[in-house]
Formats: C-alpha cells, sequence, structure tokens
C-alpha cells in the first residue's frame, strides 16, 4: 500500500508539470487553432528567467545585507519570471504567428518550431555549454508517513499548480476577458466582427499561456535543479500529446489529460519492466484516442487546413 | 575576366530582360548538355586551375565550405564557379540553343518513354561526373537523393492530403532496421547474426527486396496509426503519429537483437550512387503519377472540403489510408538507402530532431509539390552541410531563413505547382525558327 | 550578342590552356589534424571540451616551433568540425575531413554512436584515427586503422563490481540507467553480468531504466527501494547523477550509490551538492589527487576556461599527444598523403605503453588501451579523493 501511496504522490508531482505545459498548448489550440511548437522551449527559458531572476534576488539581498526568506524569493521569482516570460510569449506571437493569421495552420507550427531552436541556441550561447544549477530556495524537509516519503517541495509544487490551474479556470469563466476568449474559440470567424479583437485575444493567450510555462519552469527547477538548453523538447512534445488528448476547447480536459500522462508515465514503470516505459505508456495513449478519438472533454468539430 | 564578372553580377533591368529572353528558349537538354560540360571540364582542368587561383582544392560544394573557414579565399572561389560552372553552362546552353531544340522535339516526337530516359540518363552521368571529384561530393549527393525521397513521400500527406503527420522519422525507422536485418542476416558474417546465410555476389541482386521489405513493414506501422487516426477529422493525426515515434523509438531500444541503444552497424556497401539515383527516380516518378491520379486528387478533394468529397462518391477513409501507407511505404525505403549508405542506425537518430528536419524540408520547399519538395530537400541538405563551418550560428541562420520563407510565401517556396515531366522536357521553341 | 558568347569561350578556353602549364602540388609545410566533435546538438559539453583541449595542444606545439618529424619542423594546423551529435554528420564530416582537408590523423568523435560510424569511413579510406571517449567495443573492432583513449565497458563493470563487494560486502544491488543511451545501458550489462557472477543470479534485484532527458526518476527509485538493494550503481552522466541522487534521498533512500567514469566532472559536485558527498565511483583519474603533468594539465585549463576539465578534455588532451607520439615515431614526412597515413598507422600500433594525464595505458592489437582505473569518493568538501586503484 505504502509502494502505491508512493507512486501516487509521485505521479501528482509529475503530472502537474506536463498539465501546466499542456494548458499552454491547449489554450493556444483552442483558441487560434494552432499547434505552439515553441511552447516547450518557452517553459524552458521561462525556467532560465527563473534562474536569473532567483540568482539576482539573492545577489541584491546579500549587497544590501539584509535577509530575505527562501520563499519570499520564491514568491518574487515567480511573479517577476511570469511577468517578464510573457513578454517572451508575445514577441513569440508577434514575430511567428500574427504574420501567418491567415496561412495554412502548418505553417505556423514550422515558424514556432523554428524559433523554438533559436531559443534553445541562444540560450545555449548564452549560458555556455554547462548546465546551470537552480539555487535551492527552500530547504527539503522529507515527511516519512507510514512509509511515504513526501517533501515539503512535492507539496508545494502540487499546491502552487493547481492553485494556478484553478486561478485560469476562473478567470476564462468568470471574466469578460475570458468570455472573450470562449467566444473565439467557439467562433474564429464571426467574433472578431462582434469588436472582439483577434489580435488582443490571441496576444493574451500567448501571454497566459507562457506565464504558465513560467511557473512550470521554476517548480520544475525546484524539483529538478538541474538546466540545460534543451530540456524543453521532450517535455514540450509529451505535453503537447496531453494538449491534443484534453480534447480540443477544454482547460479542464488539459489538466486532466496532463495528470494523466504523468499517472501512466510513473506507473507503466511501476508495473511494467522500466525499459518498455515509453512503449507501454504510448500504446496506451494510442488505446485512449481509438475509444475516444475526440479526446476526454473534446466535441466533434471539423478541423479544416485552411488552405 | 574582371569587366564579364562584374558586367553579370550586376545586370540592369534591360539586360535582366534580354538575358531572360535569351535563355528562355534553351530546353531542358540544353542545360544538361551544359551541365555536362561544366563537370567534364572540372575533371579535367578543375584541380590545375584551383591551384592557379590560389585554392588547396576543387572548391568541393561551390566553395561555400572552405570560404565560411578562410574569407581570403572569396575571389578566387567566385572566380572558379564562374569559369568552371557558370560561363560553361550558360554558353553552352546558349549556343546549342537550336540543337537542342531540335534534339528535343526529335526525340519527344519519337518517344515520349525513350526522352525521359535519355534525359535522366543525361542527369545521371552529369551527377555522377560530378561526384567523382570528391567523395565527400558523394556522400552529400547520396544524403540529399535520400533526403528528397522522403520530403517528397511526406509531402503527400502533409501537403496533399492536408493533415500533420509527425511519424516520418518513425517510418524511416521501421524501413532502416528492416532492411538493414535483411541484408546484414543473409549476407554478413556478423556478431549478432551468426554465418552469412546467402553467397555475397547474390546480394546486390536481393538488395532492392530487402528495401522493398523495410517499405512494406513500414506501410505496416502507417497501417497501426491510420486505423485510429481516420475514423474521424481532425487533429489528432499529429499527436498519434506522434505517440508512435515514441513507441518504434522505444521499441528498437528494446529489441536486443538488432543492438538495441547501441545501433546495428557493418551493412553492406550496396548502396552506391546508381542505386540510389535509381531509387529515387522511382519514387519521384511514382509518387508524381500517384498524386496526378485519381486517387491523388481524391486526396485533394478530401484535404479541401471532405463531407463535400464523400458526397462525390470519394472513399474518404480509405482514401486517406492509402495515400498514407503508400507514403509510408517511401519512406521505408528510403530509411533502408540511408541505412546502407551510412552503413549503421540507430535508434536516436530517428528522434524528434529528424522530425524537425524533414518537417522543415516540406515546407521550406512548398506543400502540395513534387517539385517544391526536391526544391526544398535540396537547398536544406546543401545549405546545411555549407553552413556547418559557422558551428552554433548555424541553427540561427537556418531556423531564420525558414521563419522568412514562411512569412513571405506561407505555403513554401515552390508550392501547388504541377511536376509535369512533358511539359519539362519539350521543346522551348519551334525548330527552325531563327531568333 | 552571339559573337560576344563565342569570345568569352575563346577567352575561357585560353585561361584553361594557361592553367594546364601551372605548376603541380607541393609538399606540405603544415601537418594536418582533423577533431570530429559535437560542438552542436545535445551534447554541447563534451565537444567544448574536445575543442579546448586540442587547442591547448595546438599552442603547445606551435609555441615550440612545430611538430618536430625526422630533425624537420611541421607546423600543425587543426581542422576542428562540428558533427551535431548525429551519426550521419560524423560520417560526412570524416569524409570531408579525409578527402578534402586532407588530414593526416583523426581525433575524435566521441560518443559510441558516431564513433562507430565514423571509425567504418576512416578505416574504408586508411586514415587512422583515435577515438578519446568510445567505449563500444565495435568502433576499434576488425580496425585496423582505428584506436581509442579510454577503456572498454567489459572493464569497468567488473572493477566496480569487485570494488563494491570488497568494501561493503554487499549482495543485493540495484541498477539505474539510461536505456537509450549507449554508453550507460553497455556498462550497466557488464556491471550486471559481473555481479551475478559474484553473487549468483538473481542479486541484482532491481534492473530500472529510464530514457534520455527524463528528469523524474521516482518510479524507478521507489521501485529500487522496494526490491530491498543495498545499493544502486548508475553509470550516468553527471546531469543525471543530480538528480538520481536528490531524489534517491528525498524518496528516504540513505544506502551508497555508484557511479562510473562519466561521473567525473566538476559539474557533478555542483550540480548535486551536498546531496553527493561520500559517494563512490570508478573513473580514469582524480582531479583532487592529481599530481604532475595531470596536475598541470588541470591547472591550466581552470585557468583558461574557468572550469576544471572533464574526462573528455583530459583523454582528448591524451589522445593528442599520442597522434603527436605517432607522428613523431613515423619520422619522415613526405608529403604523399597516403604513405603518410600509413606510416602513422603503423607507428600507432606500434606505441605499446604510453604515459598520459589519465594512467599509463598499453595498447592491445584491436588497438583498445588496457589502464589502471582509479576509485574516487567524493569527500566531504566535495572534491575527488582517490581511495584505490583497479588494475586489469
Amino acid at each position: 500500500m505504502a509502494f502505491f501511496l508512493q507512486n501516487l504522490v509521485n505521479a501528482l508531482q509529475w503530472g502537474s508539470f506536463y498539465a501546466l505545459i499542456a494548458l499552454g498548448y491547449s489554450m493556444v489550440y483552442s483558441i487560434l487553432m494552432l499547434f505552439n511548437f515553441a511552447h516547450g522551449d518557452i517553459f524552458m527559458v521561462g525556467a532560465y528567467i527563473g534562474f536569473g531572476v532567483a540568482t539576482g534576488l539573492m545577489v541584491l539581498a546579500s549587497l544590501w545585507a539584509f535577509t530575505l526568506p527562501g520563499w519570499l524569493i520564491l514568491v518574487l521569482t515567480i511573479l517577476l519570471s511570469m511577468f517578464l516570460t510573457s513578454f517572451l510569449g508575445m514577441f513569440v506571437e508577434r514575430v511567428g504567428y500574427r504574420p501567418l493569421r491567415e496561412a495554412p495552420r502548418a505553417s505556423a507550427a514550422i515558424t514556432g518550431l523554428m524559433i523554438g531552436i533559436i531559443l534553445e541556441i541562444l540560450i545555449l550561447w548564452g549560458m555556455g555549454t554547462q548546465r546551470v544549477s537552480f539555487p535551492s530556495l527552500i530547504d527539503t524537509v522529507t515527511y516519512n508517513i507510514g512509509g511515504v516519503f513526501i517533501t515539503n517541495k512535492k507539496i508545494m509544487i502540487v499546491a502552487i499548480s493547481l492553485s494556478f490551474m484553478l486561478a485560469l479556470h476562473l478567470f476564462i469563466k468568470k471574466t469578460r476577458w475570458g468570455m472573450a476568449m470562449r467566444a473565439m474559440a467557439f467562433d474564429y470567424v464571426v467574433v472578431p466582427l462582434m469588436g472582439v479583437s483577434i489580435n488582443h485575444i490571441a496576444r493574451m493567450t500567448f501571454a497566459i499561456g507562457s506565464a504558465l510555462a513560467a511557473v512550470a519552469g521554476i517548480l520544475f527547477g525546484v524539483a529538478y535543479p538541474v538546466l540545460d538548453p534543451y530540456m524543453g523538447i521532450i517535455f514540450g512534445w509529451k505535453a503537447f500529446v496531453a494538449a491534443i488528448l484534453g480534447g480540443r476547447g477544454s482547460i479542464m480536459g488539459a489538466t486532466l489529460a496532463g495528470f494523466l500522462l504523468g499517472f501512466i508515465e510513473i506507473f507503466v514503470a511501476m508495473i511494467f519492466p522500466s525499459t518498455l516505459r515509453d512503449l507501454i505508456a504510448y500504446s496506451i495513449v494510442l488505446l485512449i484516442l481509438v475509444f475516444r478519438p475526440y479526446g476526454f472533454f473534446g466535441e466533434p468539430y471539423s478541423a479544416k487546413l485552411r488552405l | 575576366m574582371e569587366a564579364t564578372s562584374s558586367e553579370l553580377s550586376a545586370p540592369e533591368s534591360g539586360l535582366k530582360s534580354k538575358i531572360g529572353r535569351l535563355f528562355s528558349r534553351v530546353p531542358i537538354i540544353g542545360w544538361l548538355f551544359g551541365a555536362l560540360v561544366a563537370v567534364i571540364l572540372e575533371q579535367i582542368v578543375g584541380m590545375p586551375l584551383a591551384l592557379a587561383l590560389g585554392l588547396p582544392k576543387i572548391p568541393v560544394l561551390f566553395g561555400f565550405v572552405t570560404v565560411l573557414k578562410k574569407p581570403m579565399l572569396v575571389p578566387s572561389t567566385m572566380l572558379f564557379v564562374l569559369l568552371i560552372y557558370f560561363l560553361p553552362i550558360v554558353i553552352i546552353a546558349r549556343l546549342s540553343l537550336e540543337p537542342a531544340n531540335r534534339l528535343a522535339e526529335k526525340l519527344i516526337n519519337f518517344s515520349m518513354e525513350g526522352s525521359v530516359l535519355i534525359h535522366l540518363v543525361l542527369l545521371y552521368a552529369i551527377l555522377h561526373i560530378w561526384a567523382e571529384v570528391s567523395d565527400y561530393r558523394l556522400l552529400i549527393l547520396k544524403f540529399t537523393l535520400i533526403a528528397i525521397m522522403v520530403t517528397v513521400s511526406l509531402n503527400v500527406i502533409n501537403g496533399y492530403m492536408g493533415e500533420f503527420s509527425c511519424s516520418h522519422p518513425g517510418f524511416m525507422a521501421l524501413g532502416a532496421y528492416t532492411a538493414s536485418v535483411f541484408t546484414v542476416s543473409l549476407f554478413v558474417n556478423d556478431s549478432l547474426f551468426g554465418q552469412a546465410l546467402l553467397p555475397s555476389f547474390l546480394g546486390p541482386f536481393l538488395f532492392p527486396l530487402g528495401l522493398i521489405l523495410g517499405g512494406c513493414v513500414a506501410s505496416l506501422g502507417a497501417l497501426l496509426v491510420a486505423i485510429p487516426s481516420f475514423k474521424t477529422r481532425g487533429d489528432y493525426l499529429a499527436i498519434i503519429s506522434l505517440a508512435f515515434l515514441f513507441i518504434v523509438k522505444s521499441l528498437i531500444e528494446n529489441l536486443e537483437f538488432v543492438g538495441g541503444p547501441r545501433g546495428l552497424s557493418s551493412q553492406p556497401d550496396w548502396a552506391n550512387l546508381p542505386i540510389v539515383f535509381a531509387w529515387t527516380v522511382a519514387c519521384i516518378w511514382i509518387i508524381n503519377n500517384f498524386v496526378r491520379s485519381t486517387l491523388g486528387k481524391a486526396l485533394n478533394a478530401v484535404r479541401d472540403e471532405e463531407t463535400a468529397a464523400n458526397a462525390m462518391t470519394v472513399n474518404t477513409r480509405r482514401t486517406k489510408m492509402v495515400a498514407f501507407m503508400f507514403a509510408a511505404f517511401w519512406a521505408g525505403v528510403a530509411g533502408g538507402l540511408f541505412a546502407h549508405v551510412l552503413r549503421y542506425v540507430n535508434p536516436t537518430t530517428f528522434g524528434i530532431q529528424k522530425l524537425a528536419e524533414v518537417l522543415a524540408m516540406v515546407y521550406f520547399g512548398g506543400l502540395n509539390s513534387v517539385y517544391g519538395s526536391i526544391v526544398g530537400a535540396v537547398s536544406l541538405s546543401i545549405l546545411g552541410e555549407a553552413l556547418r563551418p559557422l558551428e552554433l550560428f548555424k541553427w540561427i541562420v537556418i531556423p531564420l531563413l525558414l521563419i522568412l520563407v514562411m512569412i513571405f510565401r506561407p505555403t513554401g517556396l515552390i508550392a501547388f505547382k504541377e511536376f509535369n515531366v512533358k511539359k519539362l522536357i519539350r521543346p522551348k521553341q519551334s525548330p527552325g525558327k531563327e531568333v | 550578342m552571339k559573337k560576344g558568347l563565342i569570345s568569352i569561350a575563346v577567352a575561357c578556353c585560353l585561361i584553361f590552356g594557361l592553367v594546364l602549364f601551372a605548376c603541380g602540388p607541393e609538399a606540405p609545410k603544415t601537418i594536418k589534424i582533423g577533431i570530429n566533435a559535437p560542438i552542436t546538438g545535445d551534447i554541447p559539453k563534451v565537444g567544448e571540451g574536445t575543442k579546448f583541449a586540442a587547442q591547448m595542444w595546438l599552442a603547445d606545439v606551435n609555441a615550440a616551433g612545430g611538430l618536430d618529424v625526422g630533425g624537420k619542423k611541421y607546423m600543425v594546423e587543426l581542422v576542428i568540425e562540428d558533427n551535431e551529435s548525429k551519426a550521419e554528420s560524423a560520417v560526412k564530416v570524416n569524409t570531408k575531413m579525409i578527402t578534402e582537408d586532407d588530414v593526416l590523423i583523426i581525433v575524435g568523435p566521441q560518443s559510441s554512436k558516431q564513433a562507430v560510424p565514423a571509425g567504418e569511413v576512416a578505416n574504408n579510406y586508411s586514415t587512422p584515427m583515435i577515438s578519446p571517449w568510445s567505449t563500444n567495443p565495435k568502433t576499434t573492432k576488425d580496425r585496423p586503422y582505428v584506436f581509442r583513449g579510454c577503456f572498454l565497458d567489459p572493464f569497468q563493470g567488473p572493477v566496480v563490481a569487485k570494488f563494491i563487494k570488497k568494501e561493503f560486502g554487499f549482495d543485493k544491488a540495484a541498477v539505474l540507467y539510461d536505456v537509450a543511451s549507449d554508453y550507460p545501458k553497455g556498462l550497466a550489462e557488464f556491471f550486471k553480468a559481473a555481479w551475478e557472477d559474484l553473487n549468483g543470479a538473481g542479486s541484482v534485484v532491481a534492473y530500472e531504466s529510464f530514457t534520455t532527458k527524463d528528469a523524474d526518476f521516482s518510479s524507478q527509485l521507489t521501485n529500487i527501494i522496494n526490491s530491498g538493494a543495498q545499493f544502486i550503481f548508475s553509470p550516468q552522466y553527471y546531469n543525471e547523477v543530480a538528480l538520481i541522487v536528490q531524489q534517491a534521498h528525498q524518496l528516504g533512500w540513505d544506502k551508497p550509490i555508484v557511479g562510473s567514469d562519466s561521473w567525473g566532472s566538476a559539474e557533478t559536485v555542483q550540480l548535486c551538492g551536498k546531496d553527493c558527498y561520500g559517494l563512490f565511483f570508478s573513473t580514469h583519474y582524480a582531479a583532487a589527487a592529481a599530481k604532475g603533468a595531470t596536475k598541470e594539465f588541470i591547472d591550466r585549463y581552470n585557468k583558461e576556461h574557468g572550469y576544471v576539465p572533464d574526462d573528455v578534455g583530459a583523454l582528448t588532451w591524451d589522445a593528442m599527444r599520442i597522434a603527436q607520439q605517432a607522428i613523431k615515431d613515423c619520422g619522415t614526412i613526405t608529403g604523399d598523403l597516403k604513405a603518410d597515413r600509413q606510416c602513422v598507422r603503423d607507428a600507432l600500433a606500434q606505441i605499446k605503453e604510453f604515459s598520459g594525464i589519465t594512467g599509463n595505458m598499453t595498447f592491445n592489437e584491436d588497438g583498445d588501451p588496457a589502464k589502471c582505473a582509479v576509485i574516487v569518493r567524493i569527500s566531504d568538501q566535495g572534491e575527488f579523493e582517490f581511495y584505490e586503484s583497479v588494475c586489469p
């Protein structure tokens, strides 16, 4: 039992990263019908920005000789990095996606992919080839609850991710901006005629998605404190699978699918030989799609490549 | 010489149209003659000329590779390219305008197939002589031809069918491994498969069988992707194919008998230039016929308006599945050739990076166009090789270029253009008519 | 216009005619050495280490007025090419360096996935090649022109197994490795075989894997902890080591974790911190206790580039010096590349013993060195302490 619970805890943490990144994919996909393949790399840049901000804050604190508690630095880092990374998201949208609004959707996917590569190389060039160690802002405390080991970081990560997901959910359901986004997702052609600016909505979508990616990046840095410029690639593609698996236009779906993917990966490695993990995990994903071809919460729709 | 080069490099607009008029009537066979003369010329006088110009060797890829490392060599490299390639091609093409047109006319009247064949033989001769100068060129050429096959076949799915497939590297991997297992187990004394089962002189004859087998296995893999994907319309192919890519990679990593992550080596050296060239031509020809056939048109109909296509008695699901498996077949064949050119395969080769590469070639060259795919594959392959001295910055230059192409020509360089062989090889002017 | 074209044609013919009478090739004044390194791609750090070590060597040689071969000094030129950490690129680069740049000898590529196919090319063109870092036996097997600078997996696996048995007396092992990367996988297999030889079948109670670029190992570690293993052997690269060790500790693991030479980077401790203190691993040399030439190299590299070199830097340095030795032993450079390459390859095969900064090596007939491994302990100050030396 303890063994199972331990894996459940592990899966919760791992799944919350997939879910946070999948949300960014899913929002762009729902509203603009685009695959934002730069998102995995925005997550990576977010982690690096978080690293920069955290280090900067620590240096500042030591310069002026006062002690900031670790949690305060973390909160400030998350907020500042969200702010900075959202600008990166808006920049990517402006440069790579807006000129292609009327182009085939796949072309925009290619610009995204290419922007991702450029971001990787710029980070590699700027930071040098050595990997970066994310500063340990809070001391790890391990609790042993009946054989299940839980650290304070794990609890914090799951709690912070869940609260951001909830905040996004409320934003989309309760605010006027959220309503505009839902409207845009519902009909891409008519809604702009009603006075909702598609550019505003697109920019906001990218900003929010990127801010969430930054949160994911920093939490990732806290949990797995080794950053390298290529860490967003595989992670991003897998989160992309989760986003589409969730179903188009469903924030809830993307969240659940993200957690589900994390659970599948962890539990497959628990039950089967771990060498076969990807093989079995993605076969399960395939099976899910055979039975639910529109994802969890998606509805049948006609998605056409606008050629 | 200096005067000529400056005149040619900076023509006025009037001169430009004049030159355009001068050369618009040169048939393709004329250009081929020119190129043939150029490569023969390079073969004979290339080396002394290069040395006389102060170059260490004949510039391989038109000088790109050396020039980026030693900018001092730019003028002499340019002079070399001008003397060996540019001037001979231009002069011969222009001088042979009339005989070439007459020849093209005669050939096409005699027999269409024969004419195509002669053009191909000429093209092969040019490539062969060009590659003879250096084995490096030969290798680049082979990889480029394989890239063409992969790109053209992916264009069937992403361009003609209008879906977004991510599994092409997976199909390549299936083809590469099947063909390698076939040749290595049958014809090579290897530590993984033991003694050779057949005498090695049979090998080159059975090699195509191995490639076709590889293609078939790739097709079977495609069936696995196609069954769940084409139940519905939508973007599910994107993730199903992506999941398939992860599955294939993980599968091969776990197959100990093909070496797992250590890869499979010691493939026999049978993928020489004529073989690769012949397969590439076959691939282009068959795919071109496919997309121009009823099935290909049905595919376009499905892409543009699925409901309407359905109403017009197009069996949309079957059409999509056939096209998907067909494209996968060619990716598998290309993978098999790739394995035998490299003479080593490992699962990491066929990962996300390869996917990005192939997608870039398809969208750079142009959707829905065999022509575009050829251009995309050739230009990105050569560019990737030429910019290697830039190291890190190569990966900024190429993506930037692609982004610019996407912004200014969202469907790629040459999109929606039919590859019409007859139009290509026909004479550009009726014989006897003087200019 | 037609007239103009004809006159150009005539002019060209004249130029070609002149060119044909131009003088032939000259004897070489420089020796070219090719470096095939993964400067971009997924292991840029390895490429950088290779490049820096080779450039340091070059600076040394050219500061001494060139390479002394048979009483004549030749300047050395490095042809450094990027193989993007891809197999096909490594093959292209090797072909280019051999046929275009006329290199005398090639050092690299580093990882086996590139060294295996690239070695095939070098062997086909009869050009000597030394891979400093590739541990796959296939790289040099049946290839007279291919050599390597490091020990093979079949050697290191048993070394670690024997050390653990002797030091701790354990009999239940767990292995955690990257299934998609050939170095960790090979080493894991050889370790498993060696351990089961010592302790009987079934003594490896957990044999868990993950995939390159994974960051979460909690599921595998939970399995390992559940299996009752007494220690973990993890032949992983330093970035993963940090994550594995930290996560193991967070999951309540307090037993030893043992590693291999891929831990031997200054970054291991930098990334891992206190969690790694007190752990053991086997490697080529111990940076903290280094003496003589080894220390000199480390200090100089550290001064020039700001960090302690990884094993790949040290191995490249040794490979460059072996190449230098072979060229010297060859005696004469004739300018006829084919003969010179053959001569260097024969000289390489003649080198039976070599004292490098990563230890003394003796080469066998396959071109593989036999050298002692060192067991290193990460001290409580985070330094790599020499613990003991194990020779084959």
